[in-house]
């Protein structure tokens, strides 16, 4: 990959307070075996 | 190298990576390194066979790559498919890929430490941050927005 020629490099260093990697997705809810049955 | 510029927001750049199946799901896997695929839910990290952890190092070729635009990054694609441009008439259709090998194009989080060019980066950490899938359909979109948690886009 060309990202251009070496003599124009510089250094940046990154340090975010979160990486930006995202959660998985939650499972998707079981549906309950039986009804909840009022109180 | 004189200094560094210290930051905390990601940089967020362009690349391509290949989508292939790796066991029963598929993965993105780098785009000029063939079977080294993307880790999912964790940081995918440079590494170098002479500098092991240490990469990107000044004056290698070692880090993770990315492009400053996207049409940087659609330029690389033209290339790897062979689809040259007309003299003072670019091409600016993406051209169609083999079958059952699609690409995505997607913009990619940088961080840790970073050598800036005037073209790209090479960077220690990467995570994908959103994806346009090229040769890829609805099924495919949806496996990998479960797999990495974030956004792409069918073709």
């Amino acid at each position: 990959m060309d990202i251009g020629a070496p003599d124009t490099e510089h250094e940046i260093e990154i340090a975010p307070l979160d990486e930006p990697v995202p959660a998985p997705a939650p499972a998707p809810a079981k549906e309950p075996a039986q009804e909840p049955i009022p109180a | 190298m004189s200094s560094s510029a210290f930051l905390t927001e990601p940089i967020v750049a362009w690349r391509l990576w290949h989508v292939r199946r790796h066991d029963d799901v598929h993965r993105l896997e780098s785009f000029t390194w063939h079977h080294v695929s993307w880790p999912a839910g964790t940081r995918f990290e440079a590494e170098c066979s002479t500098h092991g952890v240490a990469a990107p190092v000044e004056g290698h070729e070692c880090g993770i790559y990315a492009f400053k635009t996207r049409e940087l990054a659609e330029d690389l694609l033209r290339r790897y498919t062979g689809v040259r441009q007309h003299y003072g008439r670019p091409n600016q259709e993406l051209p169609p890929l083999r079958q059952g090998c699609p690409i995505a194009i997607g913009r990619v989080s940088l961080w840790g430490r970073i050598l800036a060019r005037e073209n790209g980066f090479r960077a220690q950490y990467a995570y994908p941050y959103e994806l346009f899938l090229i040769g890829g359909e609805d099924t495919l979109a949806r496996e990998l927005r479960g797999l990495y948690a974030v956004d792409v886009w069918p073709s």
